[in-house]
């Protein structure tokens, strides 16, 4: 990679399941089980996968808001140092969280109600003592500016604003400490889709003005697919599929990209819908399926899914997948009717 | 074959009503809010009230409290000087003497008391003295007692309150915020503390230390804690998981912050509420262990105390409990209308903003 800010190996989190008096261990739940991929510079990477399948594990880890199983998190500063986000204590990963940053996803519940605009945005500054007094607030001021908040309401309270407004106030709190790498999980999905559209290009904006990188986490293909570089796909704490945008949304390789891309609902009448249904539920991460996870609601199953686990493998440059059959599938993407 | 337009205009921000509302302070927002609360607003009048008075007592002119004038003993309240209500008094049991032995006529001897009585009232100025509130058995002044008496009940109420606050919101913080191991030991104590029965705990420490306010105040605060720490414990940890307290730890804020900035401010407006509940409970223990001879003793006095002596006669002298309990009823009832004003006032989501 030519300069990666962000190398995840293997990442690991497993949650144990806890049962009677002593607190014995019986299960775990396998959150994220060996996820790998790494983050260029000034790249947006779109992380996306159904509800549960550990894509806002992945981001929360990245933070440290959990403490990683197994794995290796390698951030790369701007010096050309590297650290292992997974290894090092708290106290250290105190400096990082200047530089690595997140957004929530709920503008209504990740603002404390007892705050005001500016003690919210301006907390980070305060936390890592970078203003006081009167500069504080010229930097608030500021950062209200440039996501598009009149800096006149820093005094007034979250529920006074929409949840885009909010959901803008959370931006101004992660980019207050002016942050290299930005871990946004779900920052729209909980908004309408008019909102949406005015965070995203908010973000993209931001983006390209600042030189963030951003990690996006969402549920929607067709959110992901207008900001990012990259897309990769997850499905059961695993990472299925890894490429460009461009090409992950016309020619995917693995069957549950198909499948996702297919839902897209079209919004030009040249594209050909062609629905494929899932059939069953996602299985539970507690209990595994053997093999290939996606055997059970995959249509392409053959009897080696059931047995063996099909490793990551870059199959075009770029383009990773986890799945047995890629090279002998033709899965549809994006096509344009005839 | 991207769904969204890029470089959308941002759009300026503005409330749900498009109205540009003038920033306030959290406290001049309260203040406006507690203003429009009338209930609430007397009772904050009320309560200045009481307190000014109970800071100046020194300073009124006052009777002594303690100061026993025998011949004063069980007065009536009255805006007439002494003399003329035991004159008054004389006179009517006189006039009953008469009718029960159907004369009309006073004995000589009867007419010299009179006469004493009119010369004593006269000559000794002790006998100008106003009673507005009456006396007690022991002739004192019912006005100063109760004056006096409320600043032990308000200081007890308030020292109570705040130190059973203080120790019950960080030892329930604590636990809450911690969990396991932490919040086990913590909690458990309190249970072990609640299994023990209140008053007996209250009168051996007073037993073992001996009686005066201090010990008083110690022995109440201790015991009353328990009640805050688990309300406190049940708000933060049904706080500690939000998405808010999330956000403060991934910018990494410490636990000290999270607790006192984020969790507590947000468990204000049940804290609030039970305070201004535990207030006039401390009025009550103190009134109920005065009851018993425990709390303050003689010659000092306090609300509780007071009444505990004014039931003993509320037969023939009801003013002597009829005072002391009306001036408590209303203060606790302002305390009550108070806190509850507060809580609405303080908490800015409140929906009756102005």
């Amino acid at each position: 990679m030519s300069d990666t800010i962000l190398e995840i190996k293997d990442l690991k989190q497993h949650f144990p399941l806890r049962r009677g008096l002593l607190g014995r261990v019986y299960n775990y739940v396998k959150a994220v089980d060996g996820v790998s991929f790494s983050i260029a510079r000034n790249e947006v990477l779109g992380l996306v996968g159904e509800s549960g399948c550990g894509k806002t594990t992945v981001g929360r880890s990245i933070v440290r808001l959990y403490e990683p199983t197994a794995g290796e998190i390698w951030y790369k500063g701007d010096d050309g140092s590297r650290v292992d986000i997974a290894k090092i204590s708290l106290e250290e990963m105190k400096p990082l969280r200047r530089e690595i940053r997140m957004i929530f996803q709920d503008p209504f519940s990740s603002l404390n109600p007892r705050f005001t605009v500016k003690d919210i945005i301006s907390e980070p500054l305060i936390i890592h003592h970078a203003a006081s007094g009167k500069a504080l607030e010229d930097r608030v001021a500021t950062l209200m500016t440039e996501v598009g908040l009149d800096p006149n309401y820093m005094n007034r309270y979250p529920h006074e604003f929409s949840g885009g407004q909010r959901q803008r106030i959370g931006i101004a709190r992660t980019l207050s400490l002016r942050p290299k790498l930005i871990v946004a999980d779900e920052p729209v999905s909980a908004l309408d889709v008019s909102i949406q559209a005015q965070v995203l290009n908010l973000l993209q904006n931001l983006k390209d003005e600042l030189g963030l990188t951003i990690l996006f986490i969402a549920h929607d293909i067709s959110v992901v697919e207008h900001i990012s570089d990259r897309i990769a796909v997850m499905y059961l704490g695993r990472l299925v599929e890894l490429a460009s945008t461009e090409e992950l949304l016309r020619s995917p390789f693995h069957p549950y990209t198909e499948a996702l891309v297919s839902a897209i609902p079209p919004a030009d009448p040249d594209i050909c819908a062609n629905r494929i249904r899932l059939e069953g539920d996602v299985p539970s991460p507690t209990d595994q399926p053997s093999g290939c996870v996606f055997h059970t609601r995959c249509r392409y199953a053959k009897d080696i899914c059931k047995t063996a686990a099909p490793v990551n493998r870059e199959l075009k440059p770029g383009h990773f997948v986890t799945c047995h059959r890629a090279d002998e599938l033709t899965l549809a993407g994006i096509t344009t009717c005839e | 074959m991207t769904l969204f337009r890029k470089n959308a205009e941002a759009l300026p921000a503005v409330n749900e009503f498009n109205q540009a509302v003038k920033p306030v302070s959290l406290w001049a927002d309260a203040w406006r809010r507690l203003r429009k609360n009338l209930m609430a607003l007397a009772g904050l009048f009320i309560v200045i009230f009481y307190t000014l008075i109970s800071v100046a007592a020194p300073l009124l002119p006052l009777f002594p409290y303690e100061e026993q004038v025998l011949d004063h003993q069980n007065l009536p309240p009255s805006t007439k000087p002494a003399g003329e209500v035991l004159l008054h008094q004389k006179q009517e049991y006189m006039k009953k003497v008469l009718a029960a032995d159907s004369r009309t006529e006073m004995t000589d001897d009867e007419k010299a008391q009179m006469a004493s009585l009119e010369a004593e009232i006269k000559s000794n100025p002790i006998h100008q003295r106003h009673y507005y509130f009456g006396t007690d058995s022991l002739g004192r002044d019912m006005l100063a007692r109760i004056i006096y008496g409320g600043r032990i009940s308000i200081l007890i109420g308030i020292v109570g309150t705040i130190t059973s606050v203080l120790l019950g919101v960080i030892l329930g913080a604590i636990a809450g915020y911690a969990g396991g191991g932490i919040d086990n030991f913590i909690m458990r104590f309190v249970d072990i503390m609640y299994g023990l029965p209140y008053m007996l705990l209250v009168i051996i420490m007073m037993a073992l230390f001996g009686r005066n306010i201090i010990n008083l105040f110690v022995a109440i605060a201790l015991v009353s804690w328990l009640t805050i720490a688990r309300v406190v414990r049940g708000q933060i940890i049904s706080l500690k998981n939000s998405e808010f307290i999330e956000a403060a730890r991934s910018m990494g804020a410490g636990s000290g912050r999270i607790i006192f900035r984020h969790l507590i401010p947000n468990s204000l407006g049940v804290l609030i509420v039970y305070s201004t509940l535990l207030f006039p409970s401390f009025i009550m223990s103190e009134s109920f262990l005065s009851f018993l001879g425990l709390g303050v003793s003689a010659p000092l006095a306090s609300w509780g105390s007071l009444v505990s002596d004014g039931v003993k006669t509320m037969e023939q002298y009801p003013w002597q409990l009829l005072v002391p309990a009306v001036v408590m009823t209303v203060f606790l009832f302002a305390i009550n209308f108070l806190g509850d004003g507060l809580r609405d006032a303080l908490d800015p989501q409140s929906k009756n903003r102005v």
